[in-house]
This record gives structure tokens, sequence and C-alpha cells, in this order.
């Protein structure tokens, strides 16, 4: 866990981390773009503290940290918490941040589609979290699409532009991505009877 | 931080944690009794690592904790966390040790004296928890304080053969009954 490995996507490609990465998540977190539409996997800070706090992310033992490529750059960053012991093998997806100069190029779609299939394909998991901000439509446009599906809605929780915004909990189970996902997205060619 | 003092009624009060009840702490998340909607019953915590978890908790600048007292001994704890202080909103929590005295009221007062300081003192906005579904006395006790319904979430663990659901629920300022704020806030020359 901690650093992911890589999940390619048609568009885009997650990958493991590193330190070349952190100035472009420093310019993301002090976005105010970024800001309004989802809370930051930390503030922004000097170079020296982000090589820090991506040490202290490869120590984590259930979260695990992409970084999202498309077309050769750099766009976007994912992290994810992984694990289950009283609960069903779940996912519980804390950031998912495509760059602000990315947006609008269907990146989000590919790199989220391409996620969940490690997620339900790879790892078996059987169901994966999230929260969004209620006024967030790319997300939880993305989000709907995936199979996600609200179960819970916090009231005012967020505050920003001078007031404050609601924030949909959803949940997509393991079967919505069966039914919607199960027979086109693979990770491997299965082996079938020549297993 | 750790809250202030605030004394309640039945001998229940709240007061600023000391190590020794952390050590306590320690022991009953690991009694069944206690954890049946609680945690997974194994922990990274020894009673020598208490005294770390104490000073962290004590020097913690997005918690509030208390320890809950009910005629002088420590029984519980309870507290917001994960306070966000540009949202004004926090996670609240709540854990009654000592099994043999549930059913007393000890978690509605708690959460009463705990829920008049969050808003009276730390002008919070919002107040949120999860609780499992059928852990009805302590989603009846939040409900007492103002805390209301706004989610379920479905299967969330497994004990003995059952899968429980989570009963989520947010408070706000305006949702807490006003003839149940308690002293020092209801007092007459308390300076408003």
């Amino acid at each position: 866990m901690a650093l992911g490995g890589i999940v390619r996507g048609k568009r885009t490609t997650l990958r493991t981390p590193t330190e070349d990465d952190l100035s472009a998540y420093s310019r993301w977190m002090a976005d105010m773009r970024v800001r309004r539409a989802a809370g930051v996997w930390h503030q922004p800070a000097m170079p020296a503290t982000w090589k820090e706090r991506l040490k202290e992310q490869a120590k984590e033992q259930r979260s695990v940290l992409w970084s999202i490529d498309a077309d050769g750059r750099l766009v976007g960053l994912a992290r994810a918490r992984v694990g289950g012991v009283e609960s069903a093998p779940s996912a519980h997806l804390q950031h998912f941040i495509i760059d602000p100069d990315q947006w609008r190029k269907g990146y989000g779609w590919d790199a989220a589609l391409a996620l969940h299939r490690y997620f339900f394909d790879y790892l078996d998991l059987k169901r994966s979290g999230t929260e969004l901000r209620g006024d967030n439509v790319a997300a939880l446009r993305i989000a709907e699409k995936l199979g996600y599906t609200e179960f819970g809605r916090g009231h005012q929780v967020h505050y920003r532009d001078g007031s404050y915004v609601d924030e949909s909990w959803l949940l997509m189970e393991r079967a919505a991505w069966d039914e919607r996902f199960g027979k086109t997205e693979r990770e491997y060619v299965p082996f079938g009877s020549a297993r | 931080m750790f809250g202030p003092r605030i004394a309640g009624e039945n001998g229940i009060e709240l007061r600023p944690p000391v190590l020794e009840d952390y050590k306590l702490f320690t022991e009953w998340q690991m009694q069944p009794e206690v954890t049946r909607f609680w945690g997974p019953r194994f922990t990274t915590e020894t009673i020598a690592t208490a005294e770390e978890r104490f000073k962290r908790h004590l020097e913690s600048n997005d918690s509030v904790s208390w320890s809950i007292a009910y005629g002088g001994e420590t029984v519980g704890f309870t507290g917001i966390f994960d306070i966000s202080w540009t949202d004004r909103d926090g996670e609240t929590g709540i854990f009654i040790g000592r099994h043999e005295l549930y059913g007393k009221g000890i978690a509605s007062e708690a959460i009463r004296l705990r829920m008049a300081f969050i808003w009276n003192e730390m002008r919070l906005h919002r107040a949120h928890n999860w609780i499992a579904l059928a852990n009805q006395g302590s989603w009846r006790a939040n409900q007492k304080a103002g805390y209301s319904q706004i989610g379920t979430y479905p299967r969330s663990w497994f004990r003995s053969g059952e899968w429980f659901d989570e009963w989520l629920g947010e408070a706000f300022p305006s949702t807490f009954p006003a003839d149940k704020l308690p002293s020092p806030w209801r007092d007459e020359d308390h300076p408003k």
C-alpha cells in the first residue's frame, strides 16, 4: 500500500508519485478553484515539507496515493483508504483532484473509472465510499455514472465564498460495478478455460 | 485540548482527563461488554503508551476531550474531534467504559453538557456523528440534545452473525433544546 502502482485508463494513467510531482501538488492545494470544489490533501507548504509528507504517506498502512498522468504530463492525484476488518473489504476515496487547468477534458472520468476497476476487478473490494460537496456538479456526475448512490446528506457542512454548502455521502456497491462495467472493464483478459 | 469541568445532574460531570483515566480507557476498550458497538477489540495502545496519547490529546488543536465522572469516579469519555475551524464543524463521540452503569442516563447527561459547551463556548456551527443503529440508547441520547438523523450507512460492520447499519446524525446550535440548557449558562447571574 502507501504509494500506488500503475493503473492504466484509456487516456490517463495512475502511477507511483515522485518528489518531482510535489510542486504541482502544492500549486493545486493553493488554487482556489480546487479548494472550492473539494477538501485539500494538505495545505500549501515549502518543498521540504512536501517531501516529508510524501515520506509519511509512504509509511501509511491503509491509505494509498497515486499521481495521475495524461498525455505525458501530471494532471492530478488520487488518495484512498483501503481495508476492512470488521466491515466488508472496501475503499474510501479521500481525495481526487484534477489540475484545474485540465478540467473539462474527460481526465477525471477516465482516471476514476480506472481506479474503480482497480478497486473491484483487481482488489476484489465489495464497496467504495466518498463524500462530495453538494455543488460539485462535475464530481457528482462522475460518481453517479460510476454507480454511487447517496446514503446521507450533511447540511451546511463546508464554508466558503461566504456561505455553507451541503455534503453528499455516497456509496457504490460491488453489484453496481458488476452490472455497469463488470463485462467490459477488466484489468487483465481472463484466462478462462485455458487456465 | 481538554475541556473544563462542567457539573451536571445526578452526580454526573465532565472534567478534564488525567493520566490515570487514559490507562482505564486502554483497558475498557479490550472488553467484550463495551465493544459490541465500538472498535475491533485490538489495539496498538498499551498502558505505557497511554501517556503519549494523553499528551497528544492535551496538545491537540482540533479536538476537545473530557472524562465523564459519575459519583466522583471516571466512567467514560466524550469529546469533539477533527474540528474544522473554517467550517466550524466537528465529529462528536462518547464511550461509557463501565458497562454495569448502562441505562442510568449517564450518556444523555454527558452529551447535554458537552453540546452546551460546544454551542455556548466554542461557537461551532455544526456537529455530526456516526452511531450503530442498533445502539438505540446512544443515538436517542444524542437526539435529546438536538441531533437528528440525516442518513443510514448500510452494513457498516459485522458482529456475531449480523451486519450493523450506522445512524448518521447532525446538530446545530438552533436544535439544542433551550429548556435543557445546563448551568452555568442558564443561571440568571451568568453573563450573556
